[in-house]
């Protein structure tokens, strides 16, 4: 895709958890949770970042943010590099570059209110105007993410879940960022409470030209939010495309067996669905497998994907696929 | 006979007349700090031998008090049964001590739970705690018991049951753990078993082979099963019927398809709107939150959410009544069903 310079941009990221020994805490190993990841995204876009547990997905969020130390490889803003930048420079990316996090009842200090929450940030980052103006800020905020503006003073723990997320995006847009990072933002609400946060998210996006990094486990929800579409398998990514292109004609086998894995909620209306059941479990990211980490749950793994690493290039259609033999018929079906 | 006490069951065929499990007008509440919250609120539904019923809701709707109080756990003193009756096999459970409805619980009837790990204890060998029962229960011996143990995770499909019998559950993933869970419901050939949330806490693609393999299982075994979850596309393949629940109320209840396609209450109409699906640009969510149980709304508990309110609403409670002109085992609690059909085919 040729465009103008991504907002973000990720190159060769690994990340990397010491294994230590029980005795003399000696290093005496690895877990590779992030091997080598590399995207970009535009401004003003979504993309989904998909994958099971211990994939890596949340582990590039965190590592993006500097919640991790990254191993090795580069994270650029608008060019810049996050780990090479001085501290006036990090001051001002950590200001756009915000997060917002899979449980609003950990993720929000009971003991603050909600005006306190909401402006936390701007005592530390300047530009947000004298103290006396902050509450009217804090109350248009809360009407902006859908809150009632008068809850200002209430705590935490006088919102419901759904509430309480809210509190979490007016907490991250308080800021006036340009990308936020959505770590299983709507996971753990109720289905009927989720949409009502997605569609939230959605126009916040279209009115302030937000771009996101979506993170989440639920295919069908990432389908509907995002442009594009990686998908991650033990640490790197297997797939990368256009949401149509990776949904309607993915190439990667993992990603084949992962849509096929969607429940649906109308299965007579389609038929044709067949499911792949994908044989064992994730290996473990301590010990991956050689070449092609998915190999070993592979129904097209032949002795090649042993030894040669298969990289992230386009090889059928119009996206990148990390399977050597993306282009080899017969592919196992797609979905729907 | 009232309309909410109408048996939806399918019997079994060639066998006793009467649902496996019945249970009507059940009614619990919870004593908090704050007073008293009613969790289940006159809830009737059957569950006939064989047959697959999806209990569906959000959090807070009574699903799971619904099947604690008919596992004989619900938590006391807070909880407590104010009326109704549990009946499995005919006989009435609320009448007979707890003690009673435990013994009948991992022999006719065996629950699953949500998350393994919890359930499954950390310091006993898998293979002691799929046997347990039968050693309990039949007497059977040590050796048995654990030949018994080793069949069960092979019909479960865990890989190389012989040396996996003697590992601890921390030893196994979370989709093999649930798979130890499955085995030691399923070891006493229970007639009814009780799943709830039993795919929630695992990754979608383990989430597609334990639902499977429930089904499998309830297909070779012929015994009931009851599907609690949240999330309404798991048990759509499944399931033969759903009983929809709203802050502890069935709202809604019928052939699964029936209720999918034809949702006959704004509550189901609104849940299918809210799921994403991949075509719509845009979800239509329910507006508003669920009601605090401790102060629910008069008349019909959704009405503040509802964009089919009417006076009558606000006062009167609906009842559950046949869909208008919908089949016989389609059931809705809305005084405006016909209204809300009506809106679908639009």
């Amino acid at each position: 895709m040729a465009s103008a310079e991504p907002l973000l941009s990720v190159r060769d990221l690994h990340t990397t958890f010491p294994i230590r020994s029980a005795l003399l805490r000696r290093r005496v190993g690895g877990i590779q949770a992030v091997a080598g990841v590399s995207f970009d995204l535009q401004a003003g876009q979504t993309l989904g970042l998909v994958g099971e547990s211990g994939s890596g997905k949340s582990t590039v969020a965190r590592t993006i943010i500097g919640l991790e130390q990254a191993a090795s490889g580069q994270v650029l803003f608008q060019g810049q590099d996050f780990a090479a930048a001085g501290r006036a420079q990090t001051r001002r990316l950590r200001r756009d570059v915000q997060m917002i996090f899979q449980d609003p009842y950990s993720s929000l200090n009971p003991r603050r209110t909600v005006a306190e929450l909401v402006s936390e940030g701007w005592q530390v980052q300047p530009g947000f105007g004298p103290r006396g103006t902050w509450r009217a800020s804090v109350q248009e905020l809360l009407e902006r993410v859908g809150l009632n503006p008068d809850h200002l003073d209430r705590y935490p723990h006088q919102f419901s879940g759904g509430q309480r997320q809210r509190i979490g995006i007016a907490r991250a847009l308080a800021m006036s960022p340009k990308l936020i990072i959505c770590d299983e933002a709507v996971s753990a609400l109720d289905v009927s409470i989720q949409a009502q946060v997605i569609n939230l998210l959605q126009d916040l996006q279209r009115d302030l030209g937000l771009t996101y990094l979506f993170i989440a486990h639920d295919l069908s929800v990432v389908r509907h939010i995002s442009d594009r579409i990686a998908v991650m398998y033990l640490g790197r990514i297997v797939e990368e495309g256009t949401r149509d292109e990776v949904f309607d004609r993915p190439t990667h086998p993992y990603t084949q067996a992962l849509l096929s894995a969607i429940p649906v909620s109308h299965p007579w209306r389609m038929p044709s669905r067949e499911r792949i059941v994908l044989a064992g479990d994730v290996p473990s990211p301590a010990d991956p497998p050689s070449g092609c980490r998915f190999r070993t749950r592979c129904p097209k793994a032949r002795d090649r994907c042993a030894v040669e690493v298969p990289a992230l290039e386009v090889r059928l259609g119009e996206h990148a696929s990390a399977c050597h033999f993306a282009a080899v018929e017969p592919a196992v079906a797609p979905t729907a | 006979m009232r309309l909410a006490e109408r048996p939806t069951g399918t019997a079994a065929p060639g066998t006793r007349t009467g649902p496996l499990l019945r249970v009507q007008d059940l009614s619990v509440s919870f004593a908090t700090g704050s007073g008293r919250l009613r969790a289940v609120d006159g809830v009737s539904f059957d569950v006939g031998a064989g047959e697959t019923v999806a209990v569906l809701g959000e959090s807070g709707s009574g699903k799971s008090v619904t099947a604690q109080t008919v596992m004989g756990l619900l938590p006391r003193p807070a909880g407590r049964i104010d009326g109704g009756s549990v009946s499995f096999d005919g006989v009435d459970l609320l009448d007979r001590p707890d003690s009673y409805t435990r013994a009948l619980c991992g022999t006719d009837i065996a629950m699953i739970f949500q998350d393994p790990l919890s359930s499954l204890n950390p310091v006993f060998r898998v293979g002691t705690q799929i046997g347990e029962t039968l050693r309990r229960r039949r007497g059977v011996s040590r050796r048995k018991a654990r030949e018994h143990a080793i069949e069960m995770m092979h019909r479960v499909g865990i890989p190389a049951p012989e040396k996996r019998v003697d590992d601890y559950p921390h030893q196994f993933s979370g989709g093999m753990r649930q798979r130890v869970m499955i085995a030691m419901a399923l070891s006493m050939n229970p007639r009814l078993v009780i799943a709830d949330e039993p795919t929630t806490a695992l990754d979608v693609t383990v989430q597609a082979q334990i639902m499977s393999l429930l089904a499998d299982l309830q297909r070779e075994e012929g015994m009931a099963l009851v599907l609690i979850t949240h999330d309404l596309g798991v048990v759509a393949d499944v399931a033969d019927r759903a009983i929809l629940m709203y802050a502890g109320r069935v709202v809604e209840t019928g052939p699964i398809r029936e209720v999918y396609d034809h949702g006959a209450h704004p509550y189901s109409v609104g849940l299918m709107g809210s799921l994403p699906t991949g075509d719509q640009d845009r979800l239509t969510p329910i507006t508003g939150a669920p009601p605090d149980l401790r102060q629910l709304p008069t008349g019909c508990s959704f009405h503040p959410r509802c964009a089919f309110a009417t006076d009558r609403c606000r006062t009167e409670e609906p009842v559950l009544r046949p869909a208008p002109d919908r089949p016989q085992a389609h059931l809705t609690a809305c005084h405006h069903a016909e209204e809300v059909l009506a809106d679908g085919i639009r």
